[in-house]
């Protein structure tokens, strides 16, 4: 189960399990990102490449204009994931 | 241990109970649990998604055996689809052009140690074999 928290305007937190079924409900909440953001991944234990889609989707969305997703907090196993899809090439992880 | 899956989304968190299950009782470190989720999901994902007329259920089987363990899914009602047989995906596309297309597929062949695929009489077997 993914919960996922508006902490505000430009900040999200993931918490939990981003599987495919999930996919859904995350990309109704990134989809009203509207500039450059914060998403924290402190409590995130899993995301595949579901969840990978919609991260690229919203960064692709907010890069055409100007924006920016910044990803904090990763757990190490999460980091191989998004190190495997080349994803810390095209992410701002800190 | 094996069991059968209706091939629906939903069947996804029944899968992850049953994958941390053995996952327990084979006693395998987190990394290797995190590697075995995501390459079922996204299999199951994938069979699902391009088989949607398929009306079997999807076995996944999991077995530990000298030090490697062996995941099996099954799908007895499926189209040909050899996953080994993709274009590799470009990690490291710019940004505007990467497409989610082959991903998951890409995960699996990284997380893995072995990824192999046959198909026959509608059937396909996918058997996975990481290292421990």
């Amino acid at each position: 189960m993914l919960e996922i928290d508006r902490i505000n305007q430009n900040e999200i937190q993931l918490k939990g399990h981003f599987d495919a079924s999930q996919a859904e409900k995350a990309s109704a909440v990134f989809d009203t990102l509207e500039s450059s953001s914060t998403v924290r991944f402190d409590h995130l234990d899993y995301i595949s490449s579901a969840g990978l889609s919609v991260l690229l989707y919203t960064q692709q969305r907010l890069s055409k204009v100007g924006g920016i997703l910044r990803l904090t907090g990763m757990n190490p196993h999460v980091r191989m994931v998004f190190e495997y899809a080349g994803f810390d090439q095209i992410f701002e992880i800190e | 241990m094996e069991k059968s899956f209706a091939r629906n989304m939903d069947s996804l968190a029944d899968i992850f109970v049953f994958l941390n299950g053995a996952s327990e009782s084979f006693n395998l470190d987190e990394r290797t649990r995190y590697s075995i989720n995501m390459a079922v999901e996204e299999l199951f994902i994938n069979m699902i998604k391009y088989d949607s007329g398929g009306t079997e259920d999807i076995s996944v089987g999991l077995q530990l055996n000298d030090n490697r363990v062996t995941v099996r899914l099954v799908d007895y009602d499926s189209e040909p689809f050899d996953l080994t047989d993709l274009d590799e995906v470009d990690i490291d596309a710019p940004l505007e052009q990467r497409r989610p297309g082959g991903l998951g597929i890409h995960l699996v062949k990284c997380l893995m140690d072995e990824v192999s695929y046959q198909y026959k009489d509608r059937t396909t077997r996918i058997r996975l074999v990481k290292n421990l």
